[in-house]
């Protein structure tokens, strides 16, 4: 009688465990086999050209971007959060890369990445891009903590994010594209070959890291803190496991490396905080904070977008004890 | 001197201050209005980045030398009271409620562009010091405390525990140390960098920065750049993260704000000193005029009593002598037409007449 229980409690264990294998969400869209459209019945990717009106653009210079409607769509409310006049319409229809009267000339460089909106009386203030992004990780623990204290450089790598290389693009094509003549069905093509080709980022293995780091530059009243280094790194990548906005746009495997290590290079090997912040104000950087403020600075400030309570900002001794109380500790 | 000539000379000397005052409007300035140090220094407060951790206040007690207070510095649940700075504790953290959040402020001298406190002291004993500090020298206090009364943050404290010499005291901000090259105190001893050392102009690009970097974190005002006419040390808010955008230097709209964080944004632009050295600008003119003006009103009224008792008497004297002369006349006629034993009679009848009028009216003048 007892065995039988047992065995139908495996029964079921094991039909739940298939259930869930068979029944699991999709993930995300980098499959080649994703269905052509969406719930809305707009296509489940595309490739957005810097339209332009001009012949001879310069715009040409400007990689295309590979944009994946469905999963934007997911994650929106409703088709207004983009489409802000309400008019389901491609952006490019408004906003072109010198801008045009029917977008109030506002133009496709500003629509997809200005962060400064102003804020709109009686009627909805859009949103580019980049401030909806960067809404978002201001919002999610998980992201706050990094994104609290360091801000992407706008640089070409950052650009590089989304403006990427489409393989099988030609140049006749994105001539096409730009001039708004390319064909629907070319476009999805593309546009599937591209996120086909796209692979997630593979971050960089926290084992490879130093394990611990022992911080005793500014050993006095102090003792020295030693610093849990890996397990800070297993735990950002714990945070962010199966999140598809970080996946898409975490592009480095150092992109952790880079969070504390802000301005260094990306680089498996960075350069240590004492490289930049002096222990006293620099007479040659007089902006930039002084060692021990850097450390309480970074730390506390990540700590304190991944809502980590404890410890205390104040509990000074939870991250170094008293120099005499580890005297005594060591007689 | 008349009535004439004092009121001349009266008015005249009153066109003369006036065009005085009018004509020399720049040096008259440049006497009552302390110079402004272009490279002074300060002390930009970021109370986002504060936590409230008392090592400035711990700081401060050691490199002044101040008595040691009842409760250590590590006893952090001192910062919930709403302290002040005292003769003992020139530097004091509080705790604010703002939107919610906890957000914890440094009080301490604000070491003013132009202090009130100077302008208040009649004994000259402040100071503003071409490195941005406002200093205070005892030796002539009289412990008349208006510096205290002047003080639009409250920042003077005075040693009532003291019977003899008592002296104000307040944060130097470190002059001593600041002459020898050093950090202040409590910014030596910041250990998150929510106080930052430097030119007062160098500050508020610093503080427009990180504004301008953090649109979302940060109150788009710098408390102190024109608060109370401009002071050396200068605080930055956390912005109402659930609140409307409040646009950049908005005294009215960030007021409410910075009130839940004890500061005021209703001292005005204009430095608390000029609104006294306008009517303190006065005084010497009212010692000098004063009593010239009062005192020829006293002469003058006497004057005109001693001339008009004169003439009231000139007036008796004419009436007596013409009732005299209308007598003797009378008596004259007499002596002519009767003789002389009838003149004698009619004179003394006469005499007796006018002793009784005379009486009769001083006794009705009496009564």
């Amino acid at each position: 009688m007892r065995n039988r229980t047992k065995l139908l409690l495996l029964a079921a264990i094991a039909l739940a465990g298939a259930a869930c294998l068979l029944f699991r969400e999709p993930k995300g869209l980098m499959a080649a086999d994703a269905p052509e459209h969406t719930e809305s019945g707009a296509q489940a990717a595309m490739v957005l050209f810097p339209a332009s009106d001009k012949t001879n653009s310069g715009a040409v210079g400007m990689k295309p971007v590979v944009f994946n409607h469905k999963i934007h769509e997911g994650k929106v409310q409703e088709c207004e959060s983009c489409h802000h006049t309400g008019d389901p319409v491609p952006c490019t229809t408004c906003h072109t890369v010198e801008g045009k009267a029917e977008g109030n000339f506002v133009n496709l460089e500003r629509a997809m990445h200005a962060t400064n909106i102003a804020q709109r009386k009686g009627q909805r203030t859009p949103e580019s891009c980049v401030s909806c992004h960067e809404k978002i990780y201001a919002q999610r623990a998980e992201c706050a903590g990094c994104h609290n204290i360091v801000k992407p450089t706008r640089n070409d790598q950052w650009c590089a994010v989304c403006h990427t290389d489409i393989p099988t693009m030609t140049k006749e094509q994105l001539v096409e594209g730009i001039q708004g003549k390319l064909d629907t069905e070319e476009n999805i093509a593309l546009a599937q070959a591209a996120l086909a080709a796209k692979k997630p980022v593979d971050y960089l293995d926290p084992k490879r890291t130093k394990y611990r780091v022992v911080i005793d530059t500014l050993k006095d009243k102090y003792a020295p803190n030693v610093f849990n280094h890996q397990r800070h790194i297993v735990s950002l990548k714990r945070h962010i496991k199966g999140n598809a906005l970080a996946d898409a746009f975490h592009s480095t495997p150092e992109v952790f490396c880079q969070t504390c290590h802000h301005h260094s290079p990306a680089s498996q090997t960075p350069s240590k905080c004492v490289s930049c912040h002096t222990p006293s104000i620099d007479k040659k950087h007089p902006g930039r904070p002084p060692l021990k403020a850097a450390y309480h600075l970074q730390c506390m400030g990540c700590h304190d977008g991944q809502l980590v309570k404890r410890p205390r900002k104040t509990d000074c001794t939870a991250c170094h004890k008293l120099a005499t109380a580890q005297q005594e500790e060591s007689k | 001197m008349n009535r004439r000539k004092f009121l001349t000379l009266l008015g005249s000397a009153g066109v003369v201050s006036a065009l005085g005052n009018a004509a020399t409007p720049s040096t008259a300035e440049a006497s009552h209005v302390f110079p402004y140090y272009p490279d002074s220094y300060g002390v930009l407060h970021d109370t986002t980045r504060c936590v409230g951790c008392r090592r400035c206040e711990e700081a401060c007690n050691t490199v002044n030398a101040l008595p040691k207070p009842d409760k250590p510095f590590d006893d952090l649940s001192v910062c919930n009271t709403k302290r002040r700075t005292s003769a003992t504790q020139w530097t004091v953290v509080n705790k604010y409620e703002m939107n919610g959040k906890a957000v914890f402020r440094k009080l301490q001298c604000f070491h003013c562009q132009d202090p009130a406190c100077a302008s208040a002291c009649f004994a000259k004993c402040f100071q503003k010091q071409p490195d941005g500090s406002v200093t205070y020298n005892g030796s002539q206090c009289v412990g008349c405390r208006y510096c205290m009364i002047a003080c639009p943050f409250y920042a003077p404290g005075f040693e009532y525990n003291l019977a003899w010499d008592p002296l104000v005291k307040k944060c130097t901000f470190c002059k001593p140390r600041l002459d020898k090259g050093e950090l202040p105190g409590c910014v030596e001893a910041c250990p998150m960098e929510a106080l930052t050392f430097g030119r007062r102009t160098d500050l508020i690009k610093v503080a427009r920065a990180r504004i301008a970097d953090n649109p979302d974190k940060y109150l788009d005002y710098i408390y102190g750049e024109h608060d109370a006419g401009g002071t050396a040390w200068m605080v930055l808010a956390p912005a109402n993260p659930k609140g409307p955008k409040i646009p950049p230097e908005n005294p009215v709209l960030a007021g409410p704000e910075l009130k839940q964080l004890g500061l005021d944004t209703h001292l005005g632009n204009q430095p608390m000193g000029e609104l006294t050295y306008g009517a303190l600008g006065t005084v010497p003119m009212i010692v000098a005029f004063w009593p010239v003006l009062f005192g020829g009103a006293y002469g003058m009224t006497k004057r005109r009593e001693a001339m008009h008792k004169q003439a009231q008497e000139q007036t008796k004297r004419e009436a007596r002598e013409d009732v005299q002369a209308a007598v003797d006349a009378a008596v004259r006629k007499i002596q002519e037409t009767e003789g002389e034993g009838a003149a004698d009679r009619a004179r003394k009848a006469m005499a007796e007449a006018l002793k009784a009028r005379e009486s009769a009216g001083k006794h009705g003048e009496g009564a």
